[in-house]
């Protein structure tokens, strides 16, 4: 359905209700609504118009409106259309209804801006802390413009603890987490069990907060945060790097130069091709099977080595600034990738052969944390873990980006929804990067890398880019502001929605299928924790300047 | 016959040195003194056998960095758990704690006193020693129950309880297994059982139980329920590290730790040396007229057992973990009847001596493999848990 159709749409069922429609063009649309009737617009938008939820976002735009602002952000997949429904919200407090109950998958959403914005979304059907950490002070909201971003509350109970939910009658309480072999973040899950069987948990992650939003709207400026950006994630930062810039350049309207575009998508399949290889080793050393975890990690090896020559890093590319990249790719560089591309393509389709048929594994993953497209479109689950449901979803086909719309490649989709198809879903999906990569390759154009920018970049105007990161959709928004940085950029990492697709996949399984479940997403906590103040101890151990820190290092080497 | 016997003409000399009242206490002591330098220096050999092994098998190099090809590599692991520093949870029941490994140690080391090693090399040939065998080996549940529980952790309890299960529900078709041998020999006794496999058809094909179709069916059992006894892989779910961090031995560390890992092994070797015993002939050479050569005949055991050894390792590159239904599923509803399936099979091939051989294979191949498809195939097939209630949990 194009864009104007849903204004029309929309129009007709709500009427006055539609405050303003701006369509920007290369399939954005934003819709200024009426707060009271943001509610049914959205459950309107979500069932009837069939859109995909993508996230909810709050801002406080007091300084310049003096209201806060509250999106909805639903994807048009089939129409290549990012749809943000906007309300501003004059209250005091803010309060604005909750649309948990239509749309279950902003739940998530709602409970981040309710801690730290303080909107209330009235209505919502848990409405327990998520973000802030156990201690923080009721009444504080750290995202709001008028708290700084090194502040500190007073009457932080360092001591106190979260207050869990009770475990339903006649299940014993296992605790998972925060510190667990397998997992490599911490997370800590609370299990409802009878017996073997998993009956319910309790979910309490964001204990790796690094303020980075914040720092983003108060401290960097627009081209320093590419560099934040890029560490939000360990395996996947070249994403949130090219999202950040991609909403800037949506938003100022900027368009950057085709070999900076293909040099960028060479870079996220890269990124995508090692982080699948990686999942496949941890997933399969979850369930016991080592050798398998060792050949995929030899297997990732030279992909890691050729990212280190053409960026100078094993990760974190530093690719990406508003309105183009940072390097080049050389002739040689091209050379030597394809002859890597050839050398993983070989040896991945040798792996892939021996596992497509192994019933060993199979036994551990057939049937095991089953997600049915019903579950995807409630929960909003995206990446791999929809496709492997057999929803056919992919943001580099449907919102094309950088240059995925000059190159061809096949979106694979599974049947099954469980950690099998998953497994089969990801390990094809290093073949379509490996095309992918070849035609960028063949195709990339001479020119500039880097776009001359205007001195100052526009004020006041929206930006969104969704970037299919190798464990599904990260998307970016980003309002531009002034003093040369954002007003408000807010990140949703795709385990943000995954991760709480995790209940409804380990209910009434074995306990034992809890981790594999659990890896089958490819969780990525420090992606989906990004956002918090200030680091809670900062206000009780000394903070060490530079010199400080290099004086004590001088020491112990002494 | 000097290659053959100078293990035991070296043990007489040496025991010959003592006044005849101290001569059995020597004598015994000499045995214990050089069953436990074999079979620790084995366990240093097959720790880097087996990294190394798996090494190859996961395309990878393995240690290669202490001494050549990293031979001092065990050298170097043992300086290492020595001078680690032993660290006891506060709330552990100390006592306990302490006893555990070696609780686990001593019976494993225990069992390779009545397994015959040689021609000659039998340390005590034990009338019962099959029983005898077991009897020790059963004490490993104990010493895992020991750890779980003294360690106060609740992985360390819930790897002893997955232990414990384990190796009870396995030791059922191991135990089981063996009649099929005993039937056969008509003796406990595992000299005895040696004898009855000695000799062969035409001097070429061994007599080994082996290569019967109920003695290959007892062994693959046999195997497979010794790998699910030692804890090893794919049935390494006490220590499953992905699901419970490391099982009961969660909360040891330094030497201690090295003591459960070496009774691990021990098991291991002990589990290997009885199937070789067993149904592969003991010492016994592959061909029969190879034991009239000068090759010692404990050089053949220990080339099966070695052999035994290198499957295991195989086994463990190449399988995923089971999961805990699974793998009851594996010993109760499977490995279990064909066990018992397997002692009808032997009756049968005792009482059908004068038929023709092609007959004889032919009935108990067919008896053996009628009920291993349709188990396997229930077994295999995907099962659709409904959920459970459980009527006194409330």
């Amino acid at each position: 359905m194009p864009a104007h159709k849903i204004i029309e749409r929309l129009k007709d069922q709500f009427g006055v209700a539609i405050q303003r429609a701006d369509l920007p063009g290369n399939g954005r649309l934003f819709v200024f609504v009426d707060s009271a009737a943001l509610k049914s617009i959205c459950r309107f938008v979500f069932r009837d118009l069939d859109a995909r939820y993508v996230t909810s976002i709050g801002s406080d735009d007091r300084p310049y409106s003096d209201s806060f602002l509250v999106a909805h952000h639903f994807a048009f997949d089939r129409t290549g259309l990012l749809c943000s429904l906007l309300t501003h919200l004059t209250g005091n407090p803010p309060k604005v209804d909750s649309i948990s109950k239509e749309v279950p998958a902003a739940n998530w959403a709602e409970r981040e801006f309710r801690d730290l914005l303080g909107i209330e979304p009235v209505g919502h059907p848990y409405p327990k802390r998520l973000v802030l950490p156990d201690g923080w002070p009721e009444g504080k909201h750290p995202l709001r413009k008028d708290v700084a971003w090194n502040f500190v509350p007073e009457g932080y109970d360092e001591d106190r603890e979260f207050a869990f939910d009770e475990p339903p009658e006649g299940c014993m309480v296992i605790p998972f987490g925060p510190f667990h072999p397998t997992l490599d973040e911490p997370a800590h899950f609370r299990l409802y069990v009878e017996g073997e069987m998993v009956r319910g948990c309790e979910y309490r992650g964001f204990m790796a907060h690094r303020g980075i939003e914040k720092l983003g709207e108060s401290v960097l400026t627009y081209n320093e945060i590419p560099m934040a950006a890029e560490r939000i994630c360990g395996i996947c930062g070249c994403v949130h790097n090219v999202a950040y810039a991609q909403a800037v350049e949506q938003a100022a309207a900027i368009k950057p130069p085709p070999r900076a575009e293909f040099i960028r998508t060479i870079m996220l399949e890269l990124e995508r091709l090692h982080s699948h290889l990686l999942w496949v080793g941890l997933a399969c050393h979850i369930v016991g099977f080592d050798t398998l975890f060792m050949q995929s990690f030899r297997i990732r090896e030279p992909l890691m080595w050729m990212a280190e020559k053409i960026s100078g890093n094993r990760k974190t590319y530093a690719l990406c600034l508003i309105g183009g990249v940072r390097w080049d790719f050389t002739a040689e560089l091209k050379a030597e990738l394809q002859q890597v591309l050839l050398k993983v393509e070989q040896e991945w389709r040798a792996v892939v052969e021996a596992v497509a048929g192994d019933r060993n594994l199979q036994k551990r993953t057939l049937g095991i944390g089953v997600t049915s497209p019903e579950l995807v479109k409630n929960v909003g689950l995206i990446g791999p873990v929809a496709r492997a449901a057999g929803v056919d979803i992919d943001c580099r086909r449907d919102h094309p980006y950088a240059a995925y719309d000059r190159v061809e490649f096949k979106v694979i989709t599974g049947t099954g929804g469980d950690v099998w198809s998953r497994l089969l879903v990801r390990a094809q999906e290093v073949f379509e990067s490996i095309r992918i990569i070849r035609q960028c390759l063949e195709k990339m154009p001479e020119g500039p890398l880097q776009l001359q920018l205007p001195d100052e970049l526009p004020i006041g105007r929206m930006g969104m880019s969704s970037v299919e990161a190798p464990r599904g959709e990260a998307h970016h928004f980003v309002i531009t502001g002034e003093n040369n940085r954002p007003r408000r950029w807010r990140v949703r990492a795709p385990t943000y929605q995954n991760l709480q697709g995790i209940p409804a996949m380990i209910k009434d399984q074995q306990l034992a299928d809890m981790t594999i479940s659990l890896g089958s997403i490819d969780p990525c906590f420090s992606c989906t924790d990004r956002m918090e103040i200030v680091d809670i101890r900062s206000g009780k151990t000394t903070v060490y300047t530079q010199e400080e820190l290099r004086e004590m290092a001088r020491r112990k080497v002494l | 016959m000097l290659l053959e016997t100078w293990l035991v003409q070296l043990k007489h000399w040496m025991v010959n040195l003592f006044p005849a009242g101290w001569q059995p206490g020597v004598g015994s002591l000499v045995s214990v003194t050089v069953i436990l330098g074999v079979f620790a220096t084995l366990f240093a050999v097959a720790t880097l056998l087996e990294r190394k092994g798996l090494g190859r098998i996961q395309n990878r190099p393995g240690p290669n960095r202490v001494g050549p090809w990293g031979l001092f590599q065990p050298v170097a692991d043992g300086i290492k758990m020595l001078t680690k520093e032993d660290i006891v949870p506060l709330t552990a029941d100390q006592v306990v704690h302490f006893l555990a490994p070696i609780v686990l140690l001593a019976p494993v080391t225990l069992a390779f006193a009545v397994i015959p090693f040689g021609r000659k090399l039998v340390p005590i040939d034990l009338d019962a020693g099959l029983l005898f065998f077991f009897a020790v080996g059963s004490a490993a549940e104990v010493a895992a129950f020991m750890a779980g529980w003294s360690s106060h952790n609740k992985y360390s309890l819930l790897g002893a309880m997955r232990a414990i299960a384990q190796m009870i529900s396995f030791e059922l078709p191991l135990v089981i297994s063996t009649m099929a041998v005993i039937m056969m020999s008509g003796s406990l006794s595992l000299v005895e059982i040696v004898r009855a496999q000695d000799g062969g058809v035409f001097g070429l094909i061994p007599r080994w139980h082996v290569l019967t179709p109920w003695g290959l069916a007892g062994f693959l059992i046999f195997f497979t329920a010794a790998l699910a006894e030692s804890n090893r892989s794919p049935f390494d779910l006490p220590e499953g590290e992905s699901e419970i961090i490391g099982g009961f031995m969660t909360e040891y560390s330094g030497f201690k730790y090295a003591l459960f890992f070496m009774g691990e092994y021990f098991g291991m070797f002990a589990v290997s040396g009885l199937a070789t015993t067993l149904f592969l002939g003991g010492w016994h050479a592959p061909l029969p007229f190879l034991d009239r050569t000068l090759v010692p005949s404990f050089v053949w055991f220990f080339g099966k057992l070695l052999l035994l050894l290198f499957v295991f390792i195989w086994l463990r590159g190449t399988l995923p973990r089971l999961r805990v239904d699974q793998l009851m599923n594996f010993s109760w509803k499977f490995l279990l009847p064909l066990a018992l399936i397997n002692l009808l099979v032997v009756a049968l091939w005792r009482f059908t001596a004068s038929w023709p051989l092609a007959g004889r294979w032919a009935l108990c191949l067919v008896a053996l493999a009628a009920p291993f498809v349709a188990l396997g195939a229930a077994l295999m097939r995907h099962r659709h848990w409904k959920p459970r209630h459980y009527r006194y949990a409330r």
